[in-house]
């Protein structure tokens, strides 16, 4: 019940700022694949280039788009506007009020990633997206809202979430398999980089884009990343003393 | 009934809320009145949830209250110093979201929240965006908020701050009537005026401490019930007494200036509180 409260907040705030959200989904996703896939144009493997930057450019941007639907609001609301005490002295459990935040960041992030599909469609690349690739980019949404709730119940002032759109969201674009493979990477260097979110979700995503079946390692890891934030996310809404 | 047993909060070594008992009994108007600073609002945090104690704990009708505690919350509403709101979301769907957040139906919401906008003037503005909003409207709303879930415990976080005379008046009235149908009121708030109008009882605290828990008549008849102003250079000082005749014959040795009056509660909370401070 809490859950479908928090989903009908979300709608209400997507359906108020729809084409701001939309605009903002598409501009960085689109210049990307404009300067990258069409403007430089290269080939990767034999292969236009645009046919390994589109799985990846989609991957980031369910990232980019969950990130920031939780990211930027929660601290607002809860730093600024004060609006999280109303959620804290009502009565509806507060983990249905994490999880419910969870999946409308996911949807969010689904939903800029929809965009950038529907974008590259015109262009014929006869890239495979099906319901495995949606899984996946929902659940490196997922991924992605549970880090930006726990981040925005640490921040000290409302300007940190654009500070971490800095420090994790800029660097995980641009070197987590989504311009250039990670097996090009130095070792060590590569092996840590291969276990971050976007990197496991971008190579899956890619994978099933191009016929081939997805690991099972990528869900591990993403599974991983979804209860460790998720758990901290839990124990800091229930246990910090000062939110 | 809600009870705080050895209620203590420090923030980074400095103690807001310290050591502080007092029980409540269901029905009551009860006052929390102390200088800037004293642990008012962190109280209120406190029972409400947002803050955790550092020591001790709050129980209502003897149960444990903490963020878990559905039940008890569904009891509990509150109406803060700040405007603690959406500010992107309208009237209507800041009552919405609250219902939804303590599980009313859909309908009863409407119903209601037609009635307490209608009731609060702001019935026309309910398509408005908070941000919108003058700060009179902001705060009649989270008075709609607070009430649209018909609470039996109403914690009230200097609910007049800010407010007109005539608009405070209307909102005394409102919660006098909230509280003859047994609706427990929490109250904070500077203006000593309102507390002593309100209140069956008053704590004062200061520094996070308990320094007096009495009604207001009770204290101030402990301090004297009759005062005397007279001006000491260029402060203001009053005196106390217990007995008329005797401040009279005080009077009558003071100076021209002095005028005698009857001593209010803002008296008690300039004897209890001033002091320290000076």
């Amino acid at each position: 019940m809490g859950i479908i409260t928090v989903l009908w907040e979300k709608w209400t705030e997507f359906r108020r700022d729809f084409y701001k959200i939309t605009v903002a989904a598409m501009i960085s996703p689109l210049m990307y694949l404009i300067i990258f896939g069409m403007g430089i144009q290269t080939t990767s493997h034999g292969e236009p280039y645009l046919h390994f930057l589109i799985p990846g450019i989609v991957a980031m941007a369910t990232m980019t788009g969950s990130f920031s639907a939780i990211a930027q609001n929660m601290s607002v609301q809860r730093l600024y506007e004060k609006a999280l005490d109303q959620v804290m002295v009502s009565p509806t459990p507060l983990w249905q009020f994490i999880l419910g935040q969870i999946l409308g960041g996911s949807l969010r992030g689904l939903y800029a990633g929809g965009v950038i599909l529907l974008l590259t469609f015109p262009i014929r690349t006869d890239l495979i997206f099906n319901g495995m690739s949606v899984l996946i980019l929902f659940l490196n949404g997922m991924v992605f809202s549970t880090i930006a709730l726990t981040l925005s119940f640490l921040a000290k002032s409302y300007t940190d979430a654009p500070r971490y759109t800095s420090y994790i969201i800029m660097p995980m674009s641009f070197l987590c398999n989504t311009f250039f493979s990670t097996d090009q990477m130095p070792n060590g260097f590569r092996q840590l980089i291969s276990l971050l979110p976007l990197s496991q979700a971008s190579g899956m995503v890619r994978s099933i884009s191009n016929g081939e079946k997805p690991g099972s390692f990528g869900f591990v890891v993403l599974f991983l990343y979804l209860i460790v934030f998720g758990l901290i996310s839990v124990l800091f809404i229930y246990k910090k003393k000062n939110l | 009934m809600i009870e705080l047993k050895n209620l203590t909060k420090c923030f980074d070594g400095f103690t807001a809320v310290d050591h502080l008992s007092l029980s409540i009994e269901s029905g009551e108007f009860f006052g929390l009145l102390g200088p800037n600073g004293a642990g008012k609002t962190t109280t209120i945090s406190m029972i409400s949830t947002v803050l955790l104690p550092t020591q001790g704990e709050i129980l209502i009708d003897g149960k444990r209250l903490d963020r878990k505690a559905s039940e008890q919350k569904r009891k509990l509403s509150v109406i803060t110093q700040e405007y603690s709101m959406r500010q992107d979301m309208t009237m209507e769907e800041v009552m919405e979201y609250q219902g939804r957040l303590y599980f009313i139906p859909k309908k009863t919401i409407r119903q209601r929240t037609e009635a307490l906008l209608e009731f609060a003037g702001l019935l026309e503005y309910r398509k408005r965006t908070v941000r919108h909003l003058s700060g009179g409207m902001k705060r009649k709303l989270m008075i709609c908020r607070a009430l649209l879930i018909e609470p039996e415990i109403l914690l009230l976080d200097e609910p007049t701050a800010g407010m007109d005379a005539l608009s405070r008046r209307q909102m005394w009235n409102l919660l006098r009537r909230l509280n003859r149908n047994h609706m427990t009121m929490i109250l904070t708030t500077h203006y000593m005026e309102e507390a002593q109008a309100l209140c069956g009882r008053v704590a004062l605290i200061n520094r996070g401490r308990l320094q007096k828990l009495d009604t207001p008549e009770n204290l101030i008849t402990e301090l004297g019930a009759f005062a005397v102003d007279e001006f000491a250079g260029e402060s203001l000082v009053s005196r106390y007494f217990h007995d008329r005749e005797e401040a009279i014959r005080y009077l009558s040795g003071a100076g021209a200036d002095a005028a005698l009056r009857a001593s209010t509660l803002e008296d008690v909370f300039v004897e209890c509180a001033g002091r320290r401070l000076m």
